[in-house]
């Protein structure tokens, strides 16, 4: 490994499904020399791109796990680590984002920027991510780069500017121009591998410098120096380079490459402006918090000497067990160190160092700090941090949002049983918004997770990887209860007869919390009940939380406050306090004034124009509110929060409204109150499954 | 909620109401006009959220911007709204009401006609019963929109019985409006501006003017100063006249 941190780049290569990344990535490989022949995605050779490691992404022709690939490009040392495209596996998504500093979104020359680009962008957005473009397919008919720039500013709101210009286009596609160094650049040779300089082509030169002038305008806005050179007309190529990465690492420029991977043309252009414009691991702040400081936050120094801290950001089932990838953010990993896993505060020994290439897997002897590797025979969720002695470091935690659906899942005999079991053990470790969990009435196993899809590739893995064959029941909304109003309590727990009684008073009053967490609070004044009593109280209003009394879903965001209270020298336990503080909950709560939440996800429709009227009435049954619409070139986007209840079978709905011309994505937006009827609708419901059950 | 709504309002709209000078009516185009980066962005979407508050549909016409974009503008002057008023425990149910009441429409690169305006607005009260009382036509310059689709704006606002908005940039080194004239380049279409205001920055705030009222000129000068950042009525004097 190389000991210059400044040559690591860890990038992830981020794009719509059908942009073409797997087969960028593939040509990436190939000219990096892992890999010595070439497969397309769904290849007829039935081989597949080599990062498409899972048989289930190889058949839909979808990448979803996040695997990291270690190449070598100039010098340089680059980790990718492979993003998934659809938004339903936003965790994985967001994991990513996480151990990356910098990525590079690839969009069709065609379609543009879509939807799931957007939505990836907004993403990157969130975690502060440098990227460049990749203007992939300018081989194909209706091939317009230049378009795609523009949907780059006005869709995306990116300061793009061009660094390359297209020779040729659709069929014609021949190379680039270099708008730095101000030459053409063609691909020759069987898979593109020789690259050969010229001038620019005569009909290209007037507009080839026009966009230089543009580059040097956008660029000299982070560079004084590049800014007096322009003026005096010395503007040098390293200037410009030097500026172009200000302003990316800034994150308000983004340089726009082009090419066509499929055609084996502009892809080691596009790896050198990896090298180029894309943080090394020192340019990115990392934050992490001390445990021991009260989780003050620290920023972690990418310091070879420093004290080892790692994160895992993925598991992996392989043959030889749980792989899990790391990302080595301070001091330096080596093979039989022993590190301490933040959250078990267990030691752990580090058996075999891996880095994992696309082809085989190399056993090293240590990581420093930027690198990202692969360790064995550890026992850990992804999100772990492992730190060697020293402070009780923990990388910032992810933030993971609560899963927004759930369906029953039961095996078919005694042997898909423990396999459903291995396999979802497994799951759950590797994806946090993925839980599992057991309905105590029905006996049956629950999992829940970010949406239909979500849900159903788990399913799917199960009998693929685990040969668990399952049935699963109708999907089913995760709502939530919460109050509306304060309301004041005062109740009386009280048993004394005969033998050893209970006796406990609690007064105070419930309401509504600011940031919709849950909040207890003590007002006790004068010791009116003793400060051991306390913790059974706040247990006793938590454990109300879990089954609410209108639908049986968790309550949020409750403040209790206990004002005042009584206890008995002889009668009050933590018992008597849990039950008085659980019915004391339960009286109050009817008072609140509870109401249904319920998801609400942020949907974006995307297709012909001539369906905008059609995407609004199909968002408007499904009680969505537009937001708004957006206008490209033919196209339309309409965007819209609908209750997830309502997006069941939607995809099927569009595809006959449009002929299958729309697409839609959605993420999880917020929890909102469900209109009276519906409410009623859900309350009604709910007490026929009880007395059904009461019956029973 | 209405109340609640109607008590937010912070636009310098209210007091331009209370000196008579309402601004356009129904049918009617009224135009903002200042220099760059003075706040005409900010102004239209102060008009945008006042409509909102009264209880009014608007439909927000935008170039350049995404709908993310100018769903923060309104958000950002909501929240000051509720921070004076110290009413921010309101923010989500007050934002509900205003989506949807509110559509945002942009358009990309070189998508923006007038006939696909009237369209979306022909689409809007189809599909979802949208009729906007106020229509915003937002980064449009008169460079972008020439005389005759302005005409056009107003006789399809008109056709909905609808405000129509726009901004006009003016240029510091541009020459000055002849008297009894609007400013250039907005002399350009002045007969079918029926109401025009201009910002003026002004110590460290931008000063409203009214120059142009029912269709007439006017030579009275305004004391309105907004906050530069909100646009919003600055507290103190002006907003307790």
């Amino acid at each position: 490994m190389s000991s210059d941190i400044h040559k690591i780049r860890n990038i992830g290569i981020s794009a719509h499904i059908d942009s073409g990344k797997t087969t960028l990535t593939e040509r990436i490989l190939f000219y990096t020399q892992r890999i010595h022949t070439i497969h397309d995605v769904k290849g007829k050779d039935g081989v597949g791109a080599t990062m498409d490691h899972m048989e289930l992404e190889r058949e839909r022709g979808i990448t979803i796990t996040s695997a990291a690939t270690h190449v070598e490009w100039k010098d340089h040392h680059i980790n990718i680590i492979d993003t998934p495209g659809h938004v339903d596996f936003t965790i994985e998504v967001e994991r990513s984002l996480q151990v990356l500093d910098g990525a590079v979104l690839v969009l069709c020359a065609v379609a543009g920027v879509q939807s799931q680009s957007i939505t990836v962008d907004r993403q990157m957005k969130r975690y502060k991510v440098p990227r460049i473009a990749f203007v992939n397919k300018c081989d194909r008919s209706g091939a317009n780069p230049q378009r795609v720039t523009r949907a780059l500013r006005d869709k995306l709101g990116h300061n793009a500017v061009l660094l390359q210009l297209p020779i040729g286009l659709e069929a014609k596609f021949e190379g680039v121009v270099d708008l730095v160094e101000m030459r053409a650049i063609y691909f020759r040779g069987d898979n593109g591998e020789q690259i050969e300089n010229g001038e620019i082509p005569a009909e290209l030169q007037a507009e080839a410098e026009e966009r230089h002038a543009e580059l040097l305008d956008a660029a000299s806005m982070f560079s004084d120096e590049l800014m007096e050179a322009a003026l005096e007309d010395n503007a040098t190529p390293e200037l410009i380079r030097e500026a172009v990465r200000k302003g990316v690492l800034s994150l308000e420029l983004t340089p726009v490459f082009m090419g066509s991977a499929y055609k084996n043309k502009g892809v080691q252009p596009m790896m050198d402006a990896v090298t180029f414009y894309l943080p090394d691991p020192t340019d990115v702040p990392i934050e992490a918090i001390d445990l021991d400081q009260d989780g003050a936050a620290v920023e972690l120094q990418p310091n070879p000497d420093a004290q080892t801290v790692a994160y895992a950001f993925k598991l992996d089932e392989g043959r030889y067990g749980q792989l899990t990838f790391l990302r080595v953010y301070q001091g330096t990993l080596r093979k039989g160190d022993t590190v301490i896993q933040t959250r078990t505060r267990k030691k752990i020994k580090i058996g075999r160092l891996v880095r994992m290439h696309a082809d085989k897997m190399e056993d090293i002897e240590a990581a420093t700090a930027g690198d990202i590797v692969g360790i064995f025979g550890i026992d850990c969720h992804t999100g772990d941090t492992f730190a060697a002695a020293g402070p009780q470091i923990n990388m910032t935690s992810m933030y993971v949002p609560d899963p927004v659906i759930s369906l029953s899942v039961s095996p078919v005999d005694s042997k898909a049983q423990d396999n459903m079991s291995k396999a979802l053990s497994r799951f759950t470790k590797e994806d946090p918004t993925f839980k599992v969990s057991l309905d105590p009435e029905s006996n049956e196993t629950i999992v829940s997770g970010m949406g239909e899809l979500h849900l159903e590739v788990y399913i799917e893995r199960m009998r693929r990887e685990y040969s668990a064959e399952v049935e699963t029941g109708a999907p089913q909304v995760a709502y939530r209860e919460a109050i509306s109003r304060r309301a004041d309590f005062d109740y009386l727990h009280k048993k004394q007869t005969g033998g050893s009684g209970q006796y406990a008073k609690v007064v105070g009053y419930i309401e509504p919390s600011k940031d919709g967490e849950y909040e207890f609070v003590d007002k006790i004044r004068g010791g009116r009940i003793p400060t051991e009593y306390i913790p059974a109280c706040d247990k006793g209003f938590r454990s109300s939380l879990e089954k609410g009394n209108l639908i049986g879903f968790p309550v949020v965001g409750v403040r209790a406050v206990l004002t005042d209270g009584n206890s008995h020298a002889v009668d009050s336990s933590d018992m008597a306090f849990m039950t008085a503080s659980r019915m004391a909950f339960r009286e109050a709560y009817k008072r609140a004034r509870p109401r249904i939440l319920e998801p609400v996800m942020r949907v974006s429709v995307e297709g012909p124009g001539e369906f905008q009227g059609a995407f609004y009435k199909s968002l408007m049954q499904r009680r969505g509110t537009v937001l708004g619409s957006t206008e490209d070139a033919g196209f339309a986007r309409v965007d819209a929060d609908v209750p997830l209840a309502e997006m069941f079978g939607y995809s099927t709905d569009l595809r006959s409204a449009t002929q299958g011309k729309a697409e839609f994505t959605m993420e999880f937006s917020k929890y909102a109150p469900a209109p009276k009827e519906v409410s009623e609708e859900l309350l009604k419901k709910y007490r026929i499954n009880v007395s059904d059950e009461e019956d029973a | 909620m209405t109340n609640l709504m109607i008590s937010l309002r912070r636009s310098p709209r209210t007091l331009l109401e209370r000196d008579g000078h309402p601004g356009p009516g129904p049918g009617r185009l009224g135009l903002v006009m200042a220099r760059a980066g003075v706040g005409k962005t900010a102004f239209l979407t102060g008009i945008g959220v006042d409509a909102l508050l009264s209880g009014q549909k608007v439909l927000h016409v935008s170039l350049e911007r995404t709908i993310d974009k100018i769903r923060e503008w309104y958000d950002e002057q909501l929240v000051e709204m509720l921070k004076r008023d110290r009413k921010l425990e309101h923010l989500s149910a007050v934002q509900l009401t205003m989506e949807r009441n509110r559509h945002i429409h942009t358009f990309v690169g070189q998508s923006f006609s007038v006939d696909r305006v009237r369209q979306t607005l022909a689409l809007l009260r189809d599909a979802m019963e949208f009729v906007p009382a106020v229509i915003i036509l937002d980064r449009m310059e008169y460079a972008e929109v020439d005389e005759p689709a302005i005409a056009e704006l107003k006789s399809m606002a008109a056709e909905v019985g609808a405000e129509l908005w726009m901004a006009c940039r003016t240029h510091r080194d541009g020459p000055s409006a002849a008297p009894g004239h609007l400013p250039p380049p907005a002399d350009g279409f002045e007969d079918l501006v029926d109401a025009a205001f201009s910002l003026v920055p002004q110590d460290a705030k931008v000063r409203l003017h009214v120059i142009k009222d029912n269709q007439e000129i006017v030579e009275k000068g305004l004391n309105i100063l907004l906050d530069p950042q909100t646009l919003l009525l600055v507290t103190g004097v002006a907003a307790k006249r």
